[in-house]
């Protein structure tokens, strides 16, 4: 008995023509080829269902317009009119970010020493982060979005690390960009923002450069808002003393660190720093001796 | 050359200088042309290849990138000059020389215009034969100097072709050498006036410039021969074996960098170009066109002059452009595949070729004598006698056609039979 190899289907492809000899295969490779070099001169490959036009973009003068979920460098973004930011320091971007490059300092009222839904300090290291979106995909209160402008190259590192005034945008110009992401989330955003602005006092949480707006528009609480914005004539000394005595406190009793956490020069930034530093290293102590 | 100098300079230098300094304004002329059309010609590949190809092509430096090639000859100059370590020094340096030079001899004998030729040498044709193919070992030497497999392989597969394709192409000219009466590259566009098919042999009518030989069965057949040849002499795509980038990087040009590179690229580009001239003049009336008959029947050479170096470089960038279609449509042979369509396609249909146009010869100026009664066609008119060759020779030609086709018939076809008669049936 002879075993039978079963036929595969075969599938006949048919072209619309026999068998080409003489030439007759050459000469419509040819014919291919002229249509491709005719229409390289009258029209453009705009629609991938055209087969033949010019498809070389000129990228300097012309570009392709970017998908509105193209993602180049993350930015904060703030509310137009009031320059309110819509980031509430929840550190939710800081703990997300792949290469750690965001470094957030949450905003303290002044005079409570309360901590405030807004940001101090937002540092983000452009040239470390990997523009994987993460930051703007899990930030509840859309306050950190992608942004589109990608032509960021440069021979020099510091300014690639980018400060919070520098990181800021308003919210129209993230419409501009995406408009269907921005309607997605515009009603709740801005509720959020609401809620946010309401536990905040002064000018914490507004963007620099629209506080000074408000500030020229408003001249008698302009002269405060200077004087909160920047102590005048503050030296550094102060602050560094405050610090290192901050951290001495800590060192020597975790209960008195709290009182020393609020020194003269709070404003100042070091001072801050200076503090949460101490009352980190005091809450620590106090753990270490509650686990002793 | 001369005879524009002699007024100027007769007084103040002794002739002989006279003589000589015409001759170098001429090759300086020729060479500068020559420099300038290679630049143009790259150019030219790279924007129309790249609209082929559904792109735009090398179009910022200079206007629409005409300056481009100059940028790339400045990067050359600028390059490390490398040799290697195993190569054979001195042959290695003198490869691409020795490449260059037979190429630039070429440019001498071929007429660029009516009465534009450097030197008009009795042998012309033969001598571009015999010039064309040394730069053959020179691309040898660079295999070989280069001490690298890839070179040396190139090389050996460029040497292949160059003497396979030489034979077809040398019969196809043969065959125009007979049919002119004449080896001189500068008398054959002299023979290609009047108009298509008939040629001059109807009196009365003006001088149209159009009896080119393509237009008749031999000389169609002959161009189709010799167009192919000049593809694979002049390595140009679909017989780019030698230097296939694919498989064997860059053939015999593989150890080399900077200015020896770039004259090799410029041999191969001016031998391209040079071999189109010796095409258009061979086959397509070279200057010849309308109206320079009229001009030159006027006195008006300088104007006929430029209308016929107009003409011939028109036609000279059609087959340029050709090549250049060529070169985007069609993949590159086989080894096995050239060697065979040169011995198995093109030979034969040579060899017909110069068969019948002996008998176009015979029907065409043979007297009833020189039959030897055979035939008397003493009585019919000379286009009569004309007409009555192009038909006879391209039944011939037709014939040969389709017979070398069908013994060139695979065996086993691409598809198998019942394939195609599925695919008609339904």
């Amino acid at each position: 008995m002879t075993h039978e190899p079963k036929q595969p289907n075969t599938y006949t492809v048919d072209r619309g023509r026999g068998r080409e000899r003489g030439g007759q295969g050459l000469a419509a490779g040819l014919g291919v080829v002229m249509r491709h070099f005719r229409d390289a001169f009258t029209r453009r490959l705009d629609n991938p269902a055209k087969t033949s036009g010019v498809f070389t973009v000129q990228y300097p003068e012309e570009r392709t317009p970017l998908p509105e979920a193209s993602r180049s460098m993350p930015i904060l973004l703030y509310e137009d009119t009031s320059g309110h930011e819509l980031c509430t320091s929840c550190y939710q971007c800081q703990r997300i970010c792949p290469p750690q490059v965001i470094h957030i300092t949450q905003a303290k009222d002044p005079a409570t020493g309360k901590p405030v839904p807004a940001v101090a300090e937002f540092l983000l290291e452009y040239d470390a982060c990997m523009s994987c979106g993460l930051c703007a995909e899990v930030c509840p209160f859309d306050a950190i979005k992608m942004d589109h402008d990608f032509e960021l190259s440069t021979d020099k590192r510091d300014p690639m690390t980018v400060n919070r005034a520098d990181l800021l945008r308003p919210v129209s110009y993230y419409a501009g960009l995406a408009p269907g992401h921005w309607a997605d989330v515009k009603d709740g955003a801005l509720k959020k923002l609401q809620g946010a602005v309401r536990r905040r006092s002064g000018s914490i949480g507004i963007a620099p450069y629209r506080a000074a707006q408000l500030a020229v528009v408003d001249a008698p609480p302009a002269e405060a808002a200077a004087e909160v914005a920047e102590p005048a004539g503050m030296d550094d000394k102060a602050a560094r003393l405050a610090a290192i005595r901050a951290r001495n406190a800590a060192k020597q009793s975790a209960e008195a660190a709290a009182e020393v956490a609020e020194p003269a020069g709070m404003d100042d930034k070091a001072a801050r720093l200076a503090a949460i530093r101490a009352r980190n290293a005091a809450k620590r102590q106090a753990d270490e001796d509650g686990g002793a | 050359m001369t005879p524009l100098l002699q007024p100027i300079l007769g007084g103040v230098v002794p002739e002989w200088l006279v003589i000589v300094l015409s001759h170098l304004a001429v090759t300086a002329l020729v060479l500068l042309g020559a420099a300038v059309m290679m630049m143009l010609a790259v150019w030219a590949e790279r924007r129309i290849i790249a609209r082929m190809q559904d792109r735009l092509g090398p179009n910022r430096v200079g206007p629409a990138g005409l300056l481009q090639s100059i940028a790339d000859g400045v990067k050359m100059f600028v390059k490390e000059d490398i040799v290697p370590r195993a190569a054979d020094r001195w042959i290695h340096i003198l490869a691409p020389i020795v490449a260059l030079a037979p190429v630039a001899m070429m440019l001498a004998v071929i007429p660029w215009g009516r009465g534009l030729v450097a030197v008009d040498l009795d042998v012309g044709v033969l001598y571009v034969a015999a010039v064309s193919s040394i730069s053959g070992v020179g691309l040898l030497m660079a295999g070989w100097g280069s001490s690298n497999r890839f070179a040396l392989l190139g090389a050996m597969r460029a040497v292949a072709q160059l003497v396979s394709y030489e034979i077809p192409m040398i019969i196809a000219i043969l065959g125009m050498v007979l049919l002119s009466g004449g080896m001189s590259l500068a008398r054959m566009p002299e023979l290609q006036g009047g108009l298509p098919i008939v040629g001059t042999t109807l009196a009365g009518v003006p001088d149209l410039g159009l009896g080119w030989f393509v237009f008749t069965p031999v000389g169609l057949l002959g161009f189709a021969i010799f167009f192919i040849c000049v593809l694979a002499e002049g390595e140009r795509t679909p017989f780019d074996i030698p230097e296939a980038d694919s498989e064997i990087i860059a053939g015999y040009m593989t150890e080399y960098s900077g200015m020896k590179f770039a004259v090799f690229y410029l041999a191969q580009y001016i031998l391209n170009l040079a071999l189109a001239m010796v095409t258009a003049v061979l086959f397509l009336g070279g200057w010849q066109g309308p109206g320079i008959a009229w001009l030159a029947a006027n006195g008006l050479d300088i104007p006929a002059a430029v209308l016929s170096l107009i003409y011939m470089l028109l036609k000279v960038w059609l087959l340029f452009f050709v090549m250049v279609l060529l070169r985007g449509a069609f993949p590159r042979l086989r080894v096995d595949q050239l060697l065979s369509f040169a011995w198995k396609f093109l030979l034969p249909l040579a060899l017909v070729n110069v068969g019948s146009i002996a008998i176009w010869i015979a029907l065409t100026n043979w007297s009833a004598a020189q039959w030897g009664g055979v035939l008397n066609l003493d009585m019919l008119a000379a286009w009569q006698r004309q007409l009555l060759a192009v038909a006879v020779t391209a039944v011939i030609n037709i014939a040969a056609y389709r017979w070398v086709l069908a013994i060139n018939q695979p065996q086993q076809p691409e598809t198998p039979d019942e394939l195609i008669g599925a695919a008609q049936a339904s």
